[in-house]
């Protein structure tokens, strides 16, 4: 008997205190506390300061960036995707001709023929970014990212808008550079 | 009530089920509602990680060992690290410890935060599983701060780690701690000691501890069984001998020893512990040093096996690995604590009713990803 109602007595007195909680809550709505309107509204993206060359950028994972005229075709981040989403194709070219150079004054020897990155099978992992010797590919918000606007949503209406390809270079231009039309391509 | 025996009904909960936590089936055999027996259907969400490593390189099997237990991907990858790391032979440099275990450490706040409001869901309590998630949201800006992903993070690394802490980051995680504290004591308040949620699983699907010891389940539903066995503490692993915390153990206070409630009671009272560990380490950390020093240019351990195990949330991770001499690993074998768990609900869900069953489900705190791999 005793039992019983002590009982009720409990459910009262934690159920109250259960409403007390959400009670409290209802007074203390400030901004931040309830739902984002997304489309009007965002969450704002963490600034972050890294330390290093006294440069303040962001880290964030969205979508990969080739600065392609940068690129020397030396496969390293290719070869550290783990699910390999970067598709690299190259030719050499004759000895003598001048391709340019990189923006870190390295001279470029191949001409990247194809540079496709299909971020739909991209897992962000960040793990090609680190082996670039030119830092030409890069996550948005990485050290590059001065040099372009940061967006961080990147959604298409369509897949296939998100395989990206960054080769400039056009089929005319590799067969007077090659100096033959048929092609040592290399690769992954 | 025997007399009144129905015919058994098999009953399909599953595998998209919002209380079977992911895409698991639990084909239960029923005698009206309750249940004779439970077989999990697992899986569903196979995804070959350990032949699959066995083709990509060391550093590369990091981010399929993040999305294993995606909740808590941090502890993952701390126990892959620490088990590559005991195979190379490297000693890593002191801030690089330390930065682990603060953020191993709020992985299993953030983990232990959506087991329980998931299991809270699972018995009907909605309001407490959008403040757990709220607050999680916090911890989950932090380590977006800190390495730019906000659930799979590739943030350990063979070594060191991918980025060193921002600045700023130290003064907003005691910001967030001391914030989260009280919060605690809030959950206390709506949920734990709530009269309706001590009567959905108090004395519910005890597990008594020889059970979980036959099984091998580990971590804190072991712990809510009364077996104080924590590897951080029992195995040391990494510098968590120089923190003072507790091991909090299940001790039937609202039930008996080993109910779904001292399961959920004893990821409570490890939050708390994880709060005095972060602060602990935040105070010892040494606040320069690089972060990428011991980090190997090429990994290829030398011929042997290693087998490696860390305490992530959900219980003892381990890792066997054969290496033979080449950069990509010969057999890596994964033991994963969910799996284990999910093998004990068949034993100690016999006679429940159905909703018991999700709450017993609910209180092992299994993910998916784990299990299957």
């Amino acid at each position: 008997m005793k039992r019983y109602f002590y009982n009720i007595w409990e459910t009262i007195t934690t159920l109250m205190i259960g409403l007390g909680v959400t009670f409290g809550h209802l007074l203390r709505i400030r901004k931040g506390n309830v739902t984002l309107q997304y489309p009007e509204e965002r969450w704002p993206q963490p600034q972050r300061e890294i330390g290093f060359n006294l440069d303040r950028y962001n880290v964030i994972r969205s979508r990969l960036h080739v600065d392609i005229d940068d690129c020397i075709g030396c496969l390293q981040c290719s070869r550290a995707c783990p699910v390999d989403c970067i598709k690299i194709e190259f030719v050499k070219v004759d000895k003598g001709l001048d391709i340019g150079t990189t923006s870190n004054d390295t001279k470029k020897r191949l001409l990247v023929t194809r540079f496709d990155i299909d971020m739909t099978e991209c897992c962000f992992c960040n793990l090609c970014t680190y082996p670039c010797p030119e830092d030409c590919i890069y996550m948005t918000g990485g050290p590059n990212s001065r040099k372009h606007p940061i967006d961080y949503e990147y959604s298409t209406y369509d897949r296939s808008d998100l395989i990206f390809r960054f080769s400039n270079v056009d089929p005319d231009q590799v067969a007077r550079l090659t100096g033959q039309n048929e092609l040592k391509v290399g690769g992954k | 009530m025997g007399v009144n025996k129905t015919e058994e009904m098999v009953l399909n909960i599953g595998p998209q089920h919002p209380s079977t936590h992911g895409v698991l089936r639990l084909k239960v055999q029923t005698d009206g509602e309750i249940v004779t027996s439970v077989t999990p259907v697992i899986g569903y969400l196979h995804r070959c990680f350990e032949k699959h490593c066995e083709n990509i390189t060391y550093q590369q099997v990091i981010p399929f060992v993040d999305r294993c237990d995606y909740i808590a991907s941090m502890n993952n990858d701390f126990g892959y690290v620490l088990a590559v790391e005991k195979l190379l032979g490297i000693e890593v440099p002191e801030k690089v410890e330390y930065i682990r275990v603060i953020m191993a450490e709020m992985n299993r706040i953030a983990s232990h935060l959506l087991a329980l409001g998931t299991f809270g869901l699972d018995v009907g309590a909605f309001t407490p599983f959008l403040y757990m998630f709220r607050d999680r949201e916090r911890i989950l800006d932090l380590f977006e701060l800190t390495c730019g992903a906000r659930l799979l993070y590739n943030y350990m690394w063979v070594g060191g780690l991918s980025h060193d802490i921002p600045v700023g980051f130290v003064e907003k995680t005691y910001e967030f701690l001391d914030y989260f504290e009280p919060q605690i004591d809030e959950y206390n308040n709506i949920l734990t000691f709530n009269k309706i949620f001590i009567e959905r699983t108090a004395d519910v699907g005890i597990l008594p501890v020889d059970v979980a010891i036959n099984f091998g389940v580990t971590g804190p539903n072991l712990r809510g069984s009364g077996l104080r066995w924590d590897l951080r503490k029992d195995e040391t692993y990494s510098i968590y001998d120089r923190f003072d915390f507790n091991v909090p153990v299940g001790q039937g206070i609202k039930g008996s020893v080993g109910d779904s409630w001292d399961r959920y009671w004893v990821r409570v009272e490890e939050m708390r512990e994880c709060v005095k560990i972060i602060r602990q380490a935040l105070d010892m950390m040494p606040r320069d040093g690089d972060v990428k020093a011991a980090v190997p240019k090429r990994i290829r351990p030398p011929q042997g096996a290693i087998y490696s195990r860390s305490e992530t949330p959900r219980g003892e991770l381990g890792f066997y690995i054969l290496s033979d001499g080449k950069p990509k690993p010969f057999r890596l074998k994964m033991r994963s604590p969910a799996f284990t768990a999910l093998s004990v609900l068949s034993e100690i869900s016999q006679g429940w009713m159905i909703s018991d069953v999700l709450a017993i489900l609910g209180s092992l705190d299994i993910v998916l990803g784990e299990i299957d791999r």
